[in-house]
């Protein structure tokens, strides 16, 4: 469990001119972003844009080239051990091992995650009733449908409640009941203290839930600016000038 | 500590696979019904042996075979237990949420072995079982018992340790699987053409590991030949982790 002093000034997360090459070629460029406390940040851009190659540099399954990932103000790169207690991260494809059951990949991802016995015991209970998990805690990872498994990798990354939540297009294979409450559930978060970035393709989840915006193309931020509520329009015409004809990087 | 979360989370993967359990039936009944066959042969030569005065007793004759036919199995069984330890992570892409939980890569392989070589252990505690129950009815030589017993947990670590690198290479288990068999054979019998044109010493021989187990199954025990499997065992894990650091490098 991560315990953030309010006092603290600088952002839950940092990074800073961030580089990474994946298969031979530029996969994210002097990327630098930060976030605080409670606020929500949509990530886009189109395929091959960088989205998840930033999101796992964050979650600390990827180790950038060059630049810096600061954690409440600690280099995480140096520190690799504050990524276990600090982040919770749900990839593009839950990571889900198919011999365990719901209720196992609780313990497993808690005891990695550095929470033991009692403390462990009760935020899985709390996961579960959270998720709505409880028809399904007995049952093996390996034959849950597609929005079982995505709603298992979110409690996984809730589970140790984590100051930074990385979500990589959560929403996959959710039906509209399921996009509504993960919704709430991002909100909730938010509203709780944590710091959250959520990389979609769907501009609608952007206005729904996010306060920031950022946009990647070709490795590259295009664009760092709040999101109006409601104005969808103005978002799309954002991103669709960036996809279509990229300039150099611009805060709004 | 997280090399022991990492050796949980395997050991329990390991108990609900049902290629563990397969593998331990299949194999255990048929050391048993060999153990039956064994037995028989040593109460039928019984009377015979009573008239020399150092005879071979029922150490020799049934507890070191039985062993051995144990060791003949491990070059099978080890490979399809370690196939899936990291191949299978890897294909499911549960590699990146250990990195993720700051587990570094020489405690991943470390807690995935030791569930392998746990699960190894107490395959070989139920070989070894067999005899040990006819140990009231019987003389044991707890010597020679002890050193063969010591060969085959060597021999069973050093599989596994294979095992686990092949895996940490291979992008599917079947082709770890295979990697670790070809390597286990080639590793056990590399000494072969030397044998056959009467060499008896040199790097070859020394290179093989039937050179350091086959003494041990007779009784005697030597630090080269446990200094030979220790080096086999840290280079095995090394490679592995190795590697799965540069996994992590390349994401």
């Amino acid at each position: 469990m991560t315990k953030i002093s309010p006092a603290t000034p600088a952002p839950v997360l940092q990074l800073e001119h961030v580089s990474r090459h994946r298969a031979g070629r530029v996969a994210v460029q002097d990327l630098s972003l930060a976030l605080p406390r409670g606020q929500v940040l949509g990530l886009l851009g189109v395929n091959g844009a960088g989205k998840s190659t930033t999101l796992s540099m964050i979650a600390g399954a990827l180790r950038p080239d060059r630049g810096s990932i600061k954690l409440n103000g600690e280099d995480f790169l140096e520190q690799p051990e504050l990524a276990r207690a600090w982040i919770g991260w749900l990839p593009e494809r839950a990571p889900l091992w198919p011999e365990l059951t719901v209720s196992e990949h609780l313990d497993a991802h808690g005891r990695l995650r550095g929470l033991r016995g009692a403390a462990l015991r009760e935020a899985r209970t709390n996961i579960i009733e959270r998720l709505e998990l409880q028809p399904l805690a007995r049952r093996l990872a390996g034959v849950l449908s597609q929005g079982q498994r995505q709603r298992l990798g979110l409690a996984c990354a809730l589970l140790h409640q984590p100051a930074v939540l990385v979500l990589d297009e959560p929403a996959n294979a959710l039906d509209p009941v399921q996009v509504a409450a993960l919704r709430k559930i991002i909100r909730e978060q938010a509203d709780a203290g944590t710091a959250v970035i959520l990389s979609t393709h769907l501009l609608a989840e952007v206005t729904a839930v996010c306060h920031r915006v950022a946009i990647l193309h070709d490795g590259t931020l295009h664009h760092d600016g709040a999101v109006l509520a409601g104005d969808h329009a103005a978002l799309e015409r954002t991103f669709f000038e960036i996809a279509m004809n990229p300039r150099p990087a611009h805060a709004a | 500590m997280s090399t022991l979360v990492v050796a949980r989370l395997e050991w329990r993967r390991q108990l609900v696979r049902p290629l563990a359990w397969v593998l331990a039936a299949l194999t255990l009944a048929w050391l048993g019904w060999n153990f039956t066959l064994l037995l028989g042969s040593f109460l039928a030569g019984q009377i015979q042996r009573a008239a020399l005065p150092d005879g071979p007793g029922f150490t020799d004759l049934v507890g070191v075979p039985l062993l051995g036919q144990l060791a003949q199995l491990a070059f099978l069984v080890v490979p399809l237990l370690t196939m899936s330890v990291i191949a299978g992570d890897r294909r499911n892409g549960t590699l990146p949420s250990l990195f993720a939980a700051g587990v570094p890569a020489s405690r991943i392989v470390l807690g995935k072995y030791l569930a392998i070589l746990g699960w190894l252990l107490l395959w070989l505690l139920l070989t070894l079982a067999m005899p040990l129950t006819l140990a009231h009815a019987t003389h044991l030589d707890w010597g020679k018992l002890a050193a063969a017993t010591l060969g085959l947990v060597l021999m069973l670590a050093a599989l596994a340790a294979l095992g686990v690198a092949c895996s940490s290479f291979a992008s599917h288990p079947a082709i770890a699987a295979a990697a670790a068999l070809i390597l286990a054979l080639a590793l056990w019998s590399v000494n072969l053409g030397a044998q056959m044109a009467g060499v008896n010493g040199g790097a070859i021989n020394w290179l093989a590991m039937s050179t350091h187990v086959q003494p041990l199954l007779r009784g005697l025990v030597s630090s080269a030949d446990v200094l030979w499997f220790v080096l086999l065992i840290a280079l095995s894990l090394v490679l592995a982790t190795r590697r799965l650091a540069t996994d992590k490098e390349r994401g």
